[in-house]
């Protein structure tokens, strides 16, 4: 008789939890919530100045450029108030502006590395400088992001640019063997072109399955139990919720791109190997002289350690560093222990270089 | 509170006696699926499905293609290629008019700094007589200022030549 009412509570409880999975799993968490005002825009392209809190007179004088992968959502920088890099940095007194790339349309398939590293970028940096006064400015990259702000770190090396972040980037792809992308791309199995004529641009449901298809069980299941075993914990639940929303906000990414990323450097690997020709010009690493600090996630599956490496050993620059986090590709910065080990080593090392 | 009331407020959960083999099964299966997916035979599966795929749907896309730009044709609507192209266009138009508008803020700039360097003067002329008036009483000639002045007439020439350019 006495079973009755737990009964009835333990399904009332399993009734919470199920509307907690259809919540989350249903709408989109309040992301990228740090102000912001939108400075300048290029066809897609939007770069956002975030709103100062710190004083003028106490801020670091040299701002801070945030460069993000082009077939994701940058939002990941400033994922939710108390979990956001952006918000950490803006706190610290850096004046922190963000190039988002927008959302291909087919208009953009032909858009390539040299458009977005010739002409958008140095646009968007030409803006910024003119709005902060300054001469010298701090870049961060991120994933594909890093390879833009690495091949335009080459490129223009007087551009003003003092210090340089490479997070989890994506440039060294001699160890063919290591990189499952690489088998996967491999001109014997993926006709790029075909696909190309098809879309016009790689749709972003397709990246996402490549993504994912490299850890499918975790990706798959693990991702979704781990939710289920923390539905009780609201921390947990908020934090799945709004890594679930970027998760799932997928873009495509621009044709000519996704025929360099592939071609010249999954299975050519010319940017290593100094052939990766930009405009006509040959992207020199040893050109890149600005002081250098290489983010490695050591249990990075989608950019294996060993492909952000040997950048070290081909730029110019004096001050050079490498600094392994242990976590994954998008855990090491919007993961629970970022605010803990990244953000404030990337703060350090920015802070005693941007006075 | 007792254990029964402990066990009462715990969520129901219809897994929970699994966990422990779930997680255990799971994790090896994690580590069987990423070898098998880093595999020749894996890559190759995968190709042939996508390039079949792409293969058997391209004569129906181009035939939807044809026949939707017959019809855009007769309703005297722009196709999407038009439409690319006029995009295309405002791209290029977008990245003029970015480059005239810093063009525009940086003639903006050196107007100002020149106009403040115009104020200046008189005031440090004044600055300069007040001040050696009663240390000396004698007039001293100050050479710095009509060289001061230069900089001022070479930004407003500037000015002159890039709104001449801009015409």
């Amino acid at each position: 008789m006495t079973q009755v009412p737990v009964t009835k509570d333990q399904l009332a409880l399993l009734e919470k939890r199920l509307r907690t999975i259809n919540e989350v799993m249903t709408t989109k968490a309040a992301i990228a919530q740090t102000p912001k005002e939108l400075v300048w825009t290029l066809n897609k392209a939007k770069l956002y100045r975030y709103i100062p809190v710190v004083p003028q007179q106490n801020r670091h004088p040299v701002p801070l450029l945030l460069v993000f992968a082009l077939m994701n959502r940058p939002y990941i920088l400033d994922l939710r108030p108390g979990h956001s890099f952006v918000e950490f940095m803006v706190s610290r007194g850096y004046d922190v502006f963000l190039l988002d790339w927008g959302v291909p349309g087919p208009e953009d398939k032909s858009l390539k590395f040299d458009d977005y590293t010739l002409e958008y970028m140095p646009r968007a940096i030409r803006k910024l400088k003119a709005i902060t006064g300054a001469e010298e400015f701090s870049m961060l990259g991120w994933c594909i992001g890093a390879i833009l702000t690495t091949i335009y770190s080459a490129l223009r090396p007087d551009d003003g640019l003092r210090n340089l972040i490479l997070l989890t980037a994506p440039l060294d792809f001699s160890n063919q063997q290591g990189l499952t992308f690489a088998r996967w791309a491999n001109e014997k199995y993926f006709d790029v072109d075909k696909v190309l004529a098809a879309f016009g641009n790689m749709p972003g449901e397709m990246i996402d399955y490549g993504a994912k298809a490299l850890k499918p069980v975790e990706n798959y299941i693990g991702n979704y139990l781990k939710l289920w075993d923390n539905l009780d914990n609201p921390q947990v639940v908020a934090s799945w919720h709004s890594m679930n929303t970027w998760v799932t906000d997928n873009i495509p990414l621009a044709g000519g791109a996704f025929r360099q990323l592939v071609v010249d450097l999954y299975r050519n690997d010319r940017l290593m190997k100094g052939e990766l020709m930009i405009r006509g010009q040959r992207v020199d690493l040893s050109r890149l002289r600005a002081n250098l600090l290489t983010v490695i996630a050591e249990g990075d599956h989608i950019t294996p350690p060993c492909q952000s490496e040997s950048i070290l050993s081909k730029v110019g620059s004096s001050d050079k560093e490498l600094f392994r986090v242990p976590g994954g590709h998008i855990g090491i910065m919007a993961g629970s222990g970022a605010h803990k080990r990244t953000w404030p080593h990337i703060e350090s090392w920015l802070g005693e270089r941007s006075s | 509170m007792t254990e029964e009331q402990a066990r009462s407020s715990k969520p129901f959960d219809p897994l929970e006696p699994f966990r422990g083999m779930r997680d255990a099964y799971l994790d090896a299966m994690a580590k069987a699926m990423v070898e098998a997916v880093n595999t020749e035979g894996y890559a190759q599966a995968t190709g042939a499905m996508l390039d079949n795929t792409l293969t058997v749907s391209a004569p129906f896309r181009e035939a939807m293609e044809k026949s939707m730009l017959q019809v855009l044709e007769q309703l005297s609507l722009p196709s999407r290629q038009d439409v690319i192209a006029l995009a295309e266009r405002f791209s290029n138009l977008e990245m003029r008019l970015d480059d005239i508008d810093a063009k525009l803020d940086r003639i903006e700039k050196q107007r100002h700094s020149a106009q403040s360097v115009v104020q200046a003067e008189p005031a440090m002329k004044a600055n300069s007589s007040s001040k050696a008036k009663p240390a000396s009483g004698v007039k001293t000639k100050t050479p710095a200022a009509p060289k001061r002045a230069a900089p001022a007439k070479q930004a407003r020439a500037r000015h002159r030549t890039a709104r001449k350019g801009s015409r």
